[in-house]
């Protein structure tokens, strides 16, 4: 075997080859090549707002946050995220409980609509609420004469973000549900669990590092959405403008260093975002890995 | 208790798992249903727990109708194939579940559950490893565990879904007996699946054999092994020759040979399948005129206690499987491509009318 491998060309680098190694320069190369792009398109633009954003100082920077304008535009897109993530923790449980541990027609139905705010452009969620809360909608008239206002208002901005948040607790939590089966809960039933009991002594606790995963992305995608909002918000400043709709008008009125202070706020929340994404992603194989280890230990 | 099976019917689409199957299971017993896979064994025992509907049919415990209440009221403990422990608590945890769903007025104390799970654990002789989690056990272990957490509701029936299925031979070997002992001194009412005849026929004192969602047989160990009621049963615990033969006024007819066979004395001339087990088959070196037929050693595989040939017929192009003790091998002191006798003592015939 060894005399095989000595006949190989890269061997005669000096180095230990496998198979499917490749030349060093064209490891190199290809590496270089990832690099550049990343740094290119990822590292250059983040490393922009943060410069663009302190560059008149951090008086000015640490100014665009107590505005007013930016405060209500803050707290407005954590209202929206507050509301729109526990309500799609809960369907999104619901759903993938239905999904993955029952059999019933029209599954595949529920699954693609489940799908649809990804696969629909958000601007045209925004315009199917205008459609059917706005003035001239289906329930402009009846809204009005209640005096409820949901478009061009808080109400409006909080359906839309439910909307296109909708999927990410399900998704991430349909497929760890399947494979998990429904031994374990037929186990506890049978063991005299109620439907209740079963569902937080076994099936949350079983899917949590997925759900809290699933979470996170909702939550990001919460905070940072654009298109469906920016239909339905009508852009009243202090009133029903979100953060990255501030961001845009500020930016519209070459207001550039509020702009990408606003701008790095969200950035941040991005680099949080991952940062717990991470977390939780080594915290699960960490987990795995334990299990499994320890096993293999013992035997 | 004891659990009366009537009439229970059950189809998956257009797959029928089970045809009006009625079975007796008397209280203390351990019975095996024993089967190839999709023969519906699986199937009749997640009716029997509840955790699967009959589509007709009733399941009655000790006299009640038990077929329309909810797997949580029958009090059954039943043990999944791959043990379904949950993997996010301790062994403790998973043993004490049972105790701590319980509604408040029916639920034990702290201290009483402790003592109970580890009265448990000691019993399954794991008290040890109480504080792991299912992840760092061997599937031996995770098994008895199982066990134990069916155990710890005070099931009066207690129902094991493969129990040994993916576990290795050796493991297999030493659990069974366990659990046989197991049963002896706990005389719960207990039915395991398996499609491992071998198992059946030396954990259970009750075989039944089940093929294509009906039942073949039921009986004991060895009433099902030496009285097999059907060919199915016959071919399926353990090995067998299949001879075909003609069976006339109480003689069937293999080749040369004339064999008598009871209760087929009507018979004229009908076709039929004659059945022998190879330890039933007897080798000599001289012809035994007429109650033996010549073959040719083609094959001798003489690995372990039992020494097995393969042998051709001369009369016809069947092979023939064969199985002697190692003496009775040495005092013949057969070689490959050697003629000799073969003489079936004991045949099971089946006429073909009655195989499917």
């Amino acid at each position: 075997m060894s005399a095989i491998v000595t006949h190989h060309p890269v061997a005669a680098t000096g180095k230990s080859s496998r198979a499917t190694q490749e030349p060093v320069w064209v490891r190199w190369a290809l590496i270089s090549i990832a690099l550049a792009w990343l740094a290119l398109f990822l590292f250059v633009p983040l490393a922009a707002v943060f410069t663009e954003a302190l560059r008149k100082g951090l008086a000015v920077y640490w100014a665009s946050f107590t505005d007013p304008d930016a405060l209500s535009a803050i707290k407005l897109t954590l209202l929206a995220a507050v509301i729109a993530v526990p309500a799609n923790l809960v369907f999104g449980i619901a759903a993938a409980w239905a999904i993955a541990k029952f059999e019933f027609r029209g599954k595949q139905v529920l699954l693609t609509l489940i799908d649809l705010p990804f696969a629909v452009s958000p601007v045209i969620a925004g315009l199917i609420y205008v459609l059917v809360f706005g003035a001239q909608g289906w329930f402009g008239s009846w809204l009005s004469e209640h005096e409820v206002k949901v478009i061009f208002a808080v109400p409006g901005i909080v359906l839309a973000t439910i909307f296109v948040t909708f999927p990410f607790v399900a998704r991430e939590l349909i497929p760890l549900m399947q494979a998990q089966g429904t031994e374990e809960e037929e186990a506890a039933v049978a063991m005299g669990a109620s439907d209740w009991q079963t569902l937080w002594r076994v099936t949350l606790p079983n899917v949590k590092w997925g759900l809290l995963y699933g979470v996170i992305l909702c939550n990001a995608r919460a905070m940072g959405e654009f298109g469906a909002v920016s239909v339905v918000s009508g852009h009243i400043r202090g009133m029903t403008n979100t953060l990255p709709l501030h961001v845009e008008i500020l930016y519209n009125e070459y207001n550039f260093a509020a702009a990408f202070a606003a701008a790095s706020l969200l950035a941040s929340l991005a680099l949080v975002t991952l940062a717990l994404k991470s977390f939780v992603e080594w915290k699960t194989s960490a987990e795995y890995r334990a299990s499994i280890e320890e096993y293999s230990n013992e035997h | 208790m004891s659990i009366e099976v009537r009439n229970i019917s059950k189809r998956f689409g257009n797959f029928v798992a089970l045809n009006d199957v009625s079975l007796d299971l008397p209280s203390g017993e351990l019975t095996a249903l024993l089967g190839p896979s999709g023969c519906g064994k699986t199937t009749l025992l997640r009716i029997i727990a509840g955790l699967e509907q009959p589509d007709s049919g009733s399941v009655i415990f000790n006299g009640q109708d038990a077929t329309t209440s909810h797997v949580r009221e029958r009090k059954v403990g039943f043990v999944f194939q791959h043990y379904a422990l949950f993997r996010h608590m301790t062994v403790f945890e998973n043993v004490a579940f049972g105790l701590r769903v319980r509604p408040r007025k029916t639920r034990p104390a702290d201290v009483e559950i402790r003592r109970k799970v580890h009265e448990l654990l000691e019993l399954v002789q794991l008290d040890w490893l109480a504080e792991r989690y299912p992840a760092q056990l061997s599937g031996g272990q995770r098994q008895r565990i199982a066990l134990a957490r069916a155990l710890a509701v005070e099931p009066q029936v207690l129902l094991l879904d493969e129990p040994f299925g993916a576990l290795d031979a050796k493991v297999r070997k030493d659990l069974r007996r366990w659990l046989r002992r197991l049963h002896d001194e706990l005389h719960i009412t207990s039915v395991f699946v398996t499609h491992d005849q071998e198992e059946a026929l030396e954990v259970a004192d009750r075989v039944v054999v089940l093929n294509k969602g009906g039942i073949e047989q039921v009986g004991a160990p060895d009433e099902v092994y030496d009285q097999p009621a059907t060919p199915f049963v016959y071919q399926f615990l353990g090995n067998v020759n299949l001879f075909h033969s003609r069976v006339h006024g109480g003689f069937a007819r293999i080749g040369e040979l004339e064999l008598p066979v009871d209760g087929h004395e009507e018979a004229q001339n009908a076709p039929a399948f004659a059945y022998v087990r190879p330890h039933d088959i007897e080798i000599s070196r001289t012809p035994e005129n007429g109650t033996a037929f010549a073959a040719t050693v083609s094959h001798i595989h003489a690995i372990g206690p039992v020494v097995r040939l393969e042998l051709a017929r001369e009369d016809a192009t069947e092979l023939v499987e064969a199985e002697l003790t190692r003496e009775r091998f040495r005092e013949l002191g057969l070689h490959e491509g050697e003629q000799v006798f073969v003489k079936p003592r004991q045949l099971r015939v089946f006429l073909e009318q009655h195989t499917p």
